[in-house]
């Protein structure tokens, strides 16, 4: 899994290089990390099922097999989730 | 055991819920346990079939009614189906309660408000009033789980307010048993 907090002092990472492993050039800066890859693996997880499933709670919840409120709150956790992260 | 909605929700809940109130208001029936409150239960001397389902529905309907009131108010979106159907099976534990009143012999009514102390003799009474604690706080761990899941709501907003919810409903289910089925 990409780490997205620094393990020293649990500040977010943010990236600093790039590499191509064609050409081997290399892309240096100071780039936000994707909003997506802030988020758990799970909630990643989560997330691509939702977009296969295109975006029905109810195939998710038989597919998961919980109930379909508990996978509504799921996906309103990574909502609030995503809220904090964009702040 | 404490948190089936989880898993299930919505309509499946719902007949679940509903096979085992059914369950409930003929064994109710039958062991003169009557329902007369959303958290509240007595053994009477008579009960009809009638008067037993007209309780479970009282009280359902009661619960229902405000915890779908609490859920307008607190929470962004839910479903009422989720509401009724998880609330519904919160009422399962209750099958117990009406078993148990097989098993009870409650001093007559006359004597007890002759003697109240005459009711710490009855031993059956005794035990199944200490046992029938652990069902009745299962019974309600169901209704707060319940709310919490079909509303998805947590903290201290959610602990206040079904606090409040099952106070409410239980004062409503009460006004309402007095006012219609009058026993």
């Amino acid at each position: 899994m990409l780490p997205t907090y620094c393990p020293s002092c649990n500040e977010q990472l943010k990236v600093k290089c790039l590499h191509c492993e064609n050409c081997q050039t290399e892309v240096t800066g100071k780039y936000d990390l994707p909003l997506l890859a802030l988020l758990s693996t799970e909630d990643q997880q989560f997330i691509i099922r939702f977009v296969i499933n295109s975006g029905s709670l109810k195939e998710m919840s038989s597919e998961l097999k919980l109930s379909y409120p508990t996978v509504r709150n799921m996906l309103n956790e990574i909502i609030n989730q995503l809220k904090e992260d964009e702040k | 055991m404490l948190n089936p909605f989880t898993r299930i929700a919505g309509w499946q809940a719902f007949g679940i819920g509903l096979v085992f109130v059914l369950i409930t208001g003929i064994t109710g029936t039958f062991s003169n346990v009557a329902f007369d409150g959303v958290i509240d239960m007595h053994l009477v001397q008579k009960l009809t079939v009638a008067q037993s389902f007209q309780f479970l529905t009282i009280d359902l309907i009661s619960v229902v009614a405000i915890m779908t009131l609490t859920g307008f108010i607190i929470s962004k979106g839910f479903r009422i189906i989720d509401i009724l159907g998880t609330l519904t099976l919160s009422r399962a534990p209750l099958i117990i309660f009406a078993i148990a009143g097989f098993f009870t012999i409650s001093p007559d009514k006359n004597e007890i408000l002759k003697n109240p102390y005459i009711i710490f003799q009855s031993v059956s009474f005794i035990i199944v009033s200490i046992l029938s604690i652990p069902v009745l706080i299962w019974n309600i761990i169901l209704m707060f789980n319940a709310l919490k899941i079909s509303c998805g709501i947590k903290g201290n907003k959610l602990g206040i307010a079904f606090t409040i919810a099952i106070l409410v409903s239980e004062i409503i289910s009460k006004i309402l048993i007095y006012n219609i089925v009058k026993i």
